[in-house]
């Protein structure tokens, strides 16, 4: 399975074996490593590290998400905080069936319809995040089934694959989910960090992933093509390119900013500013999910049946077509 | 910011006319120069010692910093030996150039002021400090960098101390927007705020860097005060707690090494032609 089989073009392979354990412990640790300096708990993650050893990819998640959660200070539990979790928890719950990366939920079916109460009244507890933006073209509805008490009136839409980035609009340097209370923002990244596991993987209809992906690049590629590439290394290359500071540029596939921070840079885009760390973060992401799910139909075969059934039975005509193959029937 | 000089580092001289820096542009960073000398790269948790790393802990207490740059300004700590500088420094740079390295005032039509400073800086100070290579430059410089340094007083860092071989003599201005060379600058500033000058809490760092000459006379003043309101504004805005208790309430240069031993650990050598 290669990522165009969905259309998906300009991903680098981040490479992974699943049949190797310690190849998978490395992976595995290395997403981790990223998601930590990006999000803010690699001190945490590495820390951890020096004791953890973990023997599987749930045990791996684990330790990230504890490193997570044991970096995360946003204060005090605001008001906000048990109903974001408890309509996440509903979210999450749905979206296992296959949608899980983008959710889209009418908020009457939703715990507390999705409103906190503030000093002030009833007030959204997300974001209404429907217009076109650097994820879709835009949910106009369907609108909720019943009145809400805060004023929703587009579903929730929340894009949880790429964590905290959850919103198609919000690009910027800080994901919105980190400034969530803790218990969502725990959710939240569960979510990644179950798209990293084979059944999760699996069970996500990729054309979704796919179709996010597509709309991401059209919106970005532009800009980023735009950017000098200078060889990192390890390369033969023997040019060199002189970069000012502040400058950004290309280098395997990732925005890289000279001498400066990559927390501040960004680009003008066409559906606002996206920042260069979100840039690099949601590409990661998409590029481990479908290295997780191409490394889990080649290891298919040394797979628990449930995982191979349920890879058969998909309603993805790409991953029923490669399962078939990778287990000769 | 970089008006101590002129009074601690250059024997009598008078205090600039500007007495606050403007925050720098951020939206003028394209077209600067680095004056072809590449410092290395930006420092990351591994390049902060260990047994700092357990007391600058990069995960705590830095609100909004970009996380990318909480390894610097914790270096600049450990390296200085100025406890509880790394939150300062940070905060110092959200307000001197909103964390953009190449962040320059002095390039654009309109700052002419700015010019205008770097100009007095320079050519008021000229005669009684070592020599510039690039001093003309410098005078027409303005400011720039991540604290947002004037370009000859930036340049004369570590005159007081180390004469004729203070190491950036020879430099062009530009390399104020390379972030280590611009830590060793902030750093060197600090220290002498704090062996100077009365200082009495955090905040009147952040007045010492503004002009120190409020530090004496006009502590206690306007301007005095606004600036340090706006320095614990910017503390809340940024989100860093200057009542943990892991920030000493007043910062402390006792432990300072020296221009050398701190220019060595966060910009290392310089090319022959530059040092």
């Amino acid at each position: 399975m290669n990522p165009s089989d969905y259309g998906v073009t300009g991903l680098t392979d981040p490479g992974l074996d699943l049949r190797s354990a310690d190849e998978t412990q490395v992976w595995y640790r290395r997403q981790w490593r990223t998601i930590g300096n990006t999000l803010g708990f690699g001190q945490s993650l590495a820390r951890r590290y020096d004791t953890a050893s973990s023997v599987s990819i749930a045990g791996e998640n684990q330790v990230g998400l504890s490193a997570f959660a044991s970096a995360f200070r946003n204060g005090d539990p605001q008001p906000e905080s048990e109903v974001q979790a408890s309509v996440l928890t509903a979210v999450i719950a749905r979206g296992r069936e296959g949608g899980l990366w983008r959710t889209v939920d009418d908020v009457a079916t939703l715990p507390s319809g999705a409103c906190y109460a503030a000093e002030d009244g009833s007030r959204r507890a997300f974001f209404p995040d429907t217009a076109p933006g650097y994820f879709g073209e835009g949910w106009a509805g369907p609108p909720p089934r019943a009145e809400s008490t805060c004023g929703w009136d587009t579903p929730l839409v929340l894009h949880l694959g790429t964590f905290p980035w959850v919103y198609s609009g919000g690009l910027e340097g800080v994901g919105p989910g980190l400034r969530w209370p803790l218990a969502p923002a725990r959710l939240g990244l569960s979510v990644v960090a179950s798209l990293l596991e084979p059944e999760t993987n699996l069970r996500q209809d990729a054309r979704q992933v796919a179709a996010i992906f597509r709309t991401f690049n059209a919106h970005t590629l532009a800009m980023i093509q735009r950017l000098p590439v200078v060889a990192g290394p390890g390369t033969w290359s023997t040019s060199s390119t002189r970069l000012q500071v502040g400058q950004m540029f290309l280098r395997d596939g990732e925005v890289h900013v000279h001498q400066s921070s990559l927390h501040v840079a960004g680009f003008q885009g066409p559906r606002g500013r996206f920042s260069a760390l979100a840039y690099n973060y949601c590409m990661a992401r998409f590029a481990a999910f479908f290295a997780v799910r191409a490394a889990t139909i080649r290891a298919l075969p040394s797979l628990p049946p449930h995982l191979q059934q349920l890879a058969l039975a998909s309603p993805d005509p790409v991953l029923r077509h490669y399962s078939t193959q990778s287990l000769g029937r | 910011m970089w008006r101590l000089l002129s009074i601690v580092g250059v024997v009598g001289v008078a205090v600039g006319g500007m007495l606050l820096g403007r925050r720098a542009n951020a939206s003028s960073t394209a077209g600067t120069t680095d004056g072809d000398v590449d410092l290395g790269p930006l420092p990351t948790a591994d390049d902060v010692p260990p047994e700092s790393a357990e007391l600058i802990n990069l995960e705590r207490n830095w609100g909004e910093t970009p996380l990318d740059l909480r390894p610097l300004f914790a270096l600049m700590e450990t390296v200085s030996g100025i406890v509880g500088s790394a939150r300062v420094f940070a905060i110092i740079a959200y307000r001197e150039s909103r964390f953009e390295s190449a962040a320059h005032n002095g390039n654009a039509q309109n700052e002419q002021d700015e010019r205008d400073s770097s100009k007095n800086a320079y050519y008021n100070n000229v005669d009684r400090n070592p020599p510039l290579k690039y001093g003309t430059e410098a005078a027409a410089f303005g400011s720039g960098g991540l604290f947002g340094a004037l370009a000859p007083y930036f340049l004369w860092t570590g005159v007081p101390e180390r004469s004729k071989q203070a190491p950036l003599l020879n430099a062009r201005p530009e390399i104020l927007f390379q972030p280590r060379a611009a830590a060793f600058g902030a750093v060197v500033y600090m220290q002498r705020i704090l062996a100077n000058y009365r200082v009495d809490d955090i905040a009147d760092i952040k007045v010492g860097w503004a002009n120190p000459s409020l530090l004496g006379k006009g502590r206690g003043g306007a301007t005095y005060n606004d600036v340090r309101a706006r320095f614990l504004a910017d503390a809340k805005t940024l989100g860093i707690d200057l009542a943990d208790p892991s920030i000493p309430k007043k910062l402390s240069a006792a432990a300072w090494p020296g221009v050398p031993a701190v220019f060595d650990q966060l910009v290392g050598s310089l090319s022959p032609e530059v040092s």
